[in-house]
């Protein structure tokens, strides 16, 4: 069902929907971004419709919700451990369709990856109901439409901010309920984005064979990587991890065992004890993500990892643009001059 | 007719007594070092017309227009108007005249690094803070030269300045953003001061030996460390090139904030007033440190000033340099 | 949480042996049912965890083979028989022993390799007449470096072992020279029923299999174990993928065929 909400409106719903819920949706964070008077826009919780930044793409995406950047798995006592706990409220978060089909690639690693769930990801993810924001303008550096992650139709409420009033469209039969006394309905269908400026096609991955993998294009990241792990850290997908163990410092006795994000391109994620490591290099680490995202994911669980949501290409200090690497490497498979 | 000048009268009023008998050159202010391009059409012209079209670039930031007949002075402060007006009057700078030229030269054009408009480093706007210091203290025939740099790397060397500013960030670290990938602490330690540790898995910060760059901000993959949207500085007092006793300027204040500093170096003209030797023809203001002592100065310069909690204010400063005889500094009464 | 398969548990350490100055074998109180060269999560709360290979296991026990390298190894290097160590697991895929059965096996280890490969060895020790023919090849950097002396001198009784160390003092009387030197020494009759296990550095597992492949063995007849850094070893962290294979999952144990397309 379709309505238009004055924003007032909209923020009593709000008030209404966060008592159950938490409420998270990109907001901005004044002259908190990397440089002097610049600001960040990430994901934390909102009250009011105003608090959300919908103009521009958020810089991290909204997997911290999910998948926290640090999460204590167990509390150690000297005898006992403990397992952490999660609040027990239900989560609505306001993401654009890109994420909301991110979202299925990180549900595909922890819950479908191996004969195990990751037990930590499924008690937060199963609270999860997705507010889907209109996306029909492409931002700099989204190719979204490529990976075909412009479209879903998985939420239970879509939403289109405009000047002082919110259409929504409402799926979700609890959300509706809140809707009932509401005679303000509106016929209103979500828009997505038709077309990116910038386009990739991804290479069939039977053309992709070993000799790729040491292909002078990855020599050429190598000298321009400089191992920071931005683009794991925004990545909508990236969702590798490390193990810490730690003993509190005023009571070594105690301590947790947590997990914190791990990236491919940052040192000592391969380093194992005794000092081997595997791809030291930064341009084998290029490589390495470059054929997670666009080959061996996709091999293994039947979709392309990337969802073309640009935000690695937005961040590179480096300016490196993954899209065109993309565009590189079909080049290099159309002419076939891998295979030397 | 021959040339009858008031040399005192036309120093203060920004023009130059050069080599050249009978010529001067015109000295334009450019506060914070940064103009609108526009105004350089204007000095082009009068470099032409009146000058030996050169323009010089000064230490300062500011320009000189070498070459110009002193006959010319008010002609040409006449048409300086506009620059007056746009990087004088507009940044809130009292001039009486606008059509008289410079009316005072003793305190120098106040010169910024290009800050955070443009760099990544700065930890502030440079640019701004320089016109609000001008606006302070400007016009004023005291000699005190005042430079603003982003940050502690000091691309405009404050640190040769009777103050020199430098833009401090306050990081602050929220540990649940943190991956531990070490980026700040493995920079911190290789270009800073190593005030950043490993303990844990996540990152320890030694205030003592934080000297607020900003760089882990600049470093962290995952906005684990942000800024302090409030800014602070580091004053430096007293440095000086000069033919007595070259020396680099000293800390006086540190983690101190924008309006602060501009009552201390408001206050410091007050502290001048008083302790000049008038004498002389002209006296820097740091020789008139180095008779009185810092405790005097700091007495003056901290009048009425309310320090915030954050601030550290030197006890006491050494400020060496060197001197070229012992007896430098010695008199025969 | 129910199922939460992070959860250790804990294991008591029934004997300390001393391999070497730095190896350690901890034989354990343990339920477990590995498969051969399965491997487990070890850790000490507050200190950390890291996979470490099963090097043999029987009835109500386990054992496991660990080289002080780190915080966590030093650790467990301090622990005496009574105290406990926390396990999870086992994890991956062993050998096919099954597979071995009846066949000429070859067994080539490296240095620390030869602790996954140990419980098949012992195996066939205790069954020999299960195995047509069995040759061990094991190298180690020094003869200060040699793990598991005893049970060798035993295997030399009823296989083909050979002992090698890269380099040695003059009084040692074995072997010298790397694994790959031997490879041309081992009889090899019929080359469809023999099966070439290969553990032990990246390196020495390469050119190793080089050697074999040479002298004729089918591809699909060589067997290799990786190590990588685990962190999960469930198929979630990501530390040890390669391409869209999971060292934790599909392995550590690969097929050779499979192992050389899987570049890191």
């Amino acid at each position: 069902m379709g309505y238009r909400l004055q924003n007032n409106d909209f923020n009593e719903l709000l008030k209404e929907l966060s008592k159950e819920y938490k409420l998270y949706a990109p907001k901005r964070f004044e002259k908190r971004g990397r440089f002097s008077d610049t600001d960040s826009v990430r994901y934390g919780e909102i009250q009011r419709v105003e608090e959300i930044d919908y103009t521009v793409k958020s810089h991290f995406s909204p997997k911290e919700i999910v998948y926290p950047i640090t999460q204590t798995l167990f509390y150690f006592t000297e005898e006992e451990y403990r397992e952490s706990q999660v609040h027990d409220k239900k989560i609505l978060v306001f993401l654009r369709p890109c994420d909301i089909n991110g979202m299925r690639r990180l549900d595909t690693i922890f819950l479908e990856n191996g004969p195990y769930k990751d037990v930590y990801f499924e008690r937060l993810r199963e609270k999860v109901k997705f507010v889907m924001m209109e996306c029909k303008e492409s931002f700099e550096n989204c190719f979204c439409v490529s990976m075909g992650s412009n479209f879903t139709d998985h939420y239970s409420m879509a939403v289109r901010f405009e000047e002082g009033s919110v259409l929504c469209d409402v799926k979700d039969k609890d959300l509706q309920s809140q809707f009932v006394d509401n005679k303000k309905e509106s016929n209103f269908t979500p828009e997505y984005v038709q077309e990116n400026n910038i386009k990739v096609e991804v290479p069939d991955a039977e053309k992709i064979t070993p000799a790729l993998f040491e292909h002078d294009l990855w020599k050429d990241y190598a000298k321009r990587c400089i191992g920071c792990g931005r683009c794991n850290m925004v990545c909508m997908t990236c969702s590798c991890f490390t193990t810490q163990d730690i003993a509190y410092e005023d009571n070594p006795k105690a301590g947790e065992r947590r997990r914190v994000w791990a990236g491919c391109h940052v040192d000592k994620f391969t380093d194992m004890a005794g000092g081997h490591s595997f791809r030291k290099d930064y341009g084998s680490r290029m490589r390495f993500k470059t054929m997670h995202k666009i080959y061996d994911y996709n091999k293994r669980f039947g979709e392309h990892m990337c969802v073309g949501c640009g935000r690695c290409d937005d961040i590179c200090p480096e300016y490196i643009s993954f899209s065109t690497c993309i565009k590189k490497v079909n080049q290099i498979l159309k002419e076939g001059n891998h295979e030397e | 007719m021959a040339l009858d000048l008031n040399t005192k009268a036309i120093k203060k009023n920004a023009y130059r007594i050069t080599k050249e008998r009978g010529k001067t050159a015109l000295r334009v202010r450019v506060p914070g070092g940064a103009l609108e391009a526009k105004y350089l059409t204007l000095l082009q012209e009068i470099a032409e017309e009146y000058g030996n079209g050169q323009l010089h670039i000064t230490t300062r930031q500011g320009f000189e227009l070498p070459g110009i007949p002193f006959e010319k002075i008010d002609e040409i402060n006449k048409k300086i108007k506009p620059i007056i007006q746009g990087l004088e009057l507009d940044y809130g700078v009292d001039i009486e005249n606008p059509e008289a030229g410079y009316p005072a030269a003793g305190t120098r054009n106040v010169s910024a690094c290009i800050g955070n408009k443009v760099c990544q480093f700065a930890n502030y706007n440079t640019t701004e803070f320089a016109r609000r210091i001008e606006k302070a203290i400007f016009p004023n025939d005291y000699h005190v030269k005042i430079a603003l740099t982003g940050c502690p790397n000091d691309c405009i060397k404050a640190h040769m300045q009777d103050f020199g500013i430098i833009g401090m960030s306050d990081p602050q670290y929220e540990a649940d953003r943190c991956i531990g990938c070490e980026a700040c602490v493995k920079n911190c330690k290789r270009r800073v001061t190593g005030a950043l540790s490993m303990v844990n898995g996540k990152v320890k910060r030694d205030e003592r030996r934080c000297i607020g760059c900003g760089e882990c901000v600049l470093k962290c993959p995952t906005a684990a460390w942000t800024r302090n949207p409030e800014k602070f500085y580091k004053l430096l007092i007293m440095g000086r090139t000069g033919k007595k006793n070259p020396r680099l300027a000293m800390p006086f204040l540190e983690w101190v904030d924008e309006d602060t500093i501009i009552k201390v170096i408001v206050n410091t003209y007050e502290y001048i007033d008083q302790f000049i030797d008038r004498t002389l023809p002209k006296e820097h203001i740091g020789y008139i440190v180095d008779r009185t002592g810092y405790q005097v100065f700091k007495e003056y310069a901290l009048k009425g000033v309310e320090l915030g909690p954050k601030v550290k204010v030197s006890e006491y400063i050494n400020f060496g340099g060197y001197k070229y005889e012992k007896d430098a500094f010695m008199d025969q009464l | 949480m129910k199922n939460n398969p992070l959860i250790p548990h804990k294991a008591k350490i029934i004997e300390v042996t001393a391999q070497t100055d730095i190896d350690i074998t901890y034989k354990v109180e343990s339920d477990l049912q590995p498969e051969n060269g399965q491997f487990v999560q070890v850790s000490i709360p507050r200190v950390g965890e890291a996979p470490i290979s099963i090097s043999d296991f029987g009835g109500g026990y386990i054992e496991m083979t660990i080289r002080k390298v780190g915080s966590l190894t030093n650790e467990i290097y301090t622990l005496k028989p009574g105290d406990d160590l926390f396990l999870r697991g086992p994890y991956g895929k062993g050998f096919p022993l099954e597979q071995y059965k009846g066949k000429h096996l070859i067994i080539a280890a490296g240095g620390t390799g030869l602790a996954p490969v140990k419980s098949i060895i012992n195996y066939f020790y205790r069954n020999p007449e299960e195995v047509a023919r069995f040759d061990v090849l094991m190298g180690f950097k020094s003869p200060e470096d040699i793990l598991f002396q005893p049970e060798i001198d035993q295997w030399a009784e009823k296989f083909n072992t050979t002992l090698t160390v890269d380099s040695a003092t003059e009084d040692w009387k074995g072997n010298t020279g790397l694994i790959t030197k031997f490879v041309a020494d081992i009889t090899i009759e019929d080359m469809d029923n023999v099966e070439v296990v290969i553990v032990g550095p990246p390196i020495m597992m390469k050119f190793t299999s080089l050697e074999f492949l040479k002298r004729g063995v089918p591809k699909e007849k060589i067997w290799v174990s990786f190590e990588r850094k685990m962190s999960c070893a469930i198929g979630k962290c990501g530390h040890c993928k390669i391409d869209e294979t999971y060292v934790c999952l599909e392995g550590p144990v690969f097929n050779y065929t499979k192992a050389e397309t899987l570049i890191d």
